[in-house]
């Protein structure tokens, strides 16, 4: 992401990983488990330890870890023109969107986390950054959070680093809310980008992992509530593209 | 009640969000919850819709033609458009003794399954002997053939990779280096043979970037000459080379009735 010269951006190319549906792990809402939410809460979390997704397939979280690394160092080469022919260049008006609405000026100190290419790095991990407290202006994250292992360690993270007034942004794929566009979102994804990745980049797998990755992210009011766990304030979300992405956004108080 | 507790409980009232099941269209269900596991034909397979194949085909099709050097790509070709071909040649080696036995018993020719000091004892002018020193002089490995991925039928998808085993063989037999020229007599012979779509495709196309002289060449020598001795012999998928290691190529060649490449082509093209 391109920024104004006159912010210090600091990029945070992150390598933390994450189980999206912590909403759903819990067996209350299954009729099979038994007790009472404290103990299936004990028995989630005994699951959690071991096992996750990655896109539609099950893996333990140690796993996760690595696998969505090795998908990542794949698509590395070719990213920005993959980026292009999949959303035929219109992240970049995402990505400009967010810019707009962080409205960055002279002297913010801006982190990005996940940051793909661009600016000079530094290397950590998304659920374990490597700065103090109360250290930034404005955290965001465009299109890396979904890939987190756990999501919520990487918003305690972001709402730590986080300057008191500081704000929280995130760019990331949402839930389409029209559902002829749903149809059609859907089948361009699955039927077109696999293809897209196999012939461009050589690399099927690692594009089929990104669509199915999206469909496991959670919805633009799950993703609000996640937030505000993570003691965010005044957490509001704006859909562009019919829900296709979506921007989050939270204030540390 | 306490702050955690309180968490607690709310996460448990929240509504639940992203069932595996979801509300996926109905047709594309099978299909993802095949592409792990489950609705595998063999450890390599990407199950692909029509569309998908299509797709493929067309993108890898011009993609092979803008960067030569994408082999991969002509591998996909070959796969997504060569089902109805490749059934052909399944039941013409089905009828073939020595083709029979090949389906049967599944030979890979790799690395791991050569035995190279085995090979290499051989005598001069012995197939194997030949191929080695084919490999050698070409720099290439028998192992950098990518698997099958888009063939959705287990023998069909072997009959594919053995197709391109063969290939290497072929080079040796033909007398052909791994050159572009080299490779472009190879497709012609290929294409007359099997009468894959990505053979006759490769031997149509593959000349587009030669130049004018080496052109004239490939048409009025080469050409002919491969497509001869295409017709003439019998199909080469039906040669179980594993069990003629030892048997002289001159033999071999003379058995399928391949004759002595018009002139020497290395450093041509």
């Amino acid at each position: 992401m391109a920024a104004p010269r006159s912010c210090v951006l600091w990029r945070c190319c992150g390598r933390g990983w994450s189980r999206a549906m912590r909403g759903c792990q819990l067996p209350g809402l299954r009729s099979s488990w038994p007790g009472g939410p404290l103990g299936m809460r004990l028995l989630s979390q005994e699951k959690a330890t071991t096992e996750t997704h990655f896109g539609f397939e099950t893996v333990s979280e140690k796993e996760k870890g690595g696998k969505v690394y090795q998908v990542f160092e794949s698509v590395a080469k070719k990213y920005d023109v993959m980026n292009d022919m999949m959303s035929l260049g219109i992240h970049r008006v995402w990505k400009d969107l967010l810019l707009w609405k962080m409205r960055p000026v002279p002297g913010t100190q801006l982190l990005d986390v996940a940051g793909g290419t661009g600016l000079t790095w530094v290397l950590g991990d998304a659920e374990e950054l490597p700065f103090d407290d109360d250290k930034f202006d404005i955290y965001t994250i465009a299109f890396g959070i979904r890939n987190v292992t756990h999501i919520d360690q990487a918003l305690q993270e972001a709402h730590r680093v986080l300057k008191p007034g500081g704000r929280f942004l995130c760019l990331e794929f949402s839930q389409v809310n029209n559902p002829l566009i749903s149809r059609l979102y859907d089948l361009y994804s699955f039927q077109v980008i696999p293809v897209l990745g196999e012939v461009i980049a050589g690399d099927w797998k690692s594009y089929q992992y990104l669509i199915e990755s999206i469909r496991r992210f959670p919805s633009q009011v799950e993703f609000k509530e996640m937030i505000e766990d993570a003691g965010f304030h005044k957490v509001t979300y704006e859909s562009l593209t019919s829900g296709i992405v979506a921007i989050h956004s939270g204030f540390k108080l | 009640m306490s702050a955690a507790m309180a968490t607690l409980l709310r996460r448990a009232l929240r509504p639940l969000g992203r069932l595996p099941g979801g509300p996926w269209p109905a047709a594309d269900v099978p299909l993802r919850a095949r592409s792990h596991g489950a609705g595998l034909l063999y450890p390599d397979h990407i199950p692909t819709s029509p569309l998908q194949k299509a797709l493929l085909a067309a993108g890898s099709a011009g993609m092979a033609l803008y960067d030569p050097y994408r082999h991969d790509m002509v591998a996909v070709l070959g796969e997504t458009t060569g089902h109805r071909t490749l059934k052909v040649l399944r039941d013409q080696m089905r009828k073939d003794p020595e083709g029979a036995r090949i389906l049967q018993e599944r030979p890979r020719i790799s690395l791991s399954t050569l035995n190279l000091g085995k090979l290499q004892s051989l005598p001069e002018g012995s197939l194997g002997r030949e191929y080695l020193r084919f490999l050698d002089e070409n720099r290439v490995s028998p192992d950098t053939r990518a698997p099958t991925r888009f063939v959705d039928d287990e023998e069909l998808a072997y009959v594919i990779q053995r197709y391109r085993e063969v290939h290497d063989m072929l080079h040796t037999l033909l007398g052909m280096p791994t050159n572009i020229l080299g490779e472009i007599v190879v497709k012609w012979f290929e294409a007359v043979q099997t009468g894959l779509p990505m053979c006759i495709l490769g031997a149509l196309f593959g000349p587009i970037r030669l130049s004018a002289r080496t052109l004239q060449v490939l048409v009025s020598e080469l050409i002919p000459w491969a497509v001869q001795n295409g017709r003439r012999a019998p199909s080469v998928l039906n040669v179980y080379y594993e069990r003629r290691w030892d048997q002289p190529l001159g033999a071999l060649r003379e058995e399928l009735g391949i004759t002595a490449p018009p002139m020497h082509i290395q450093g041509m093209a």
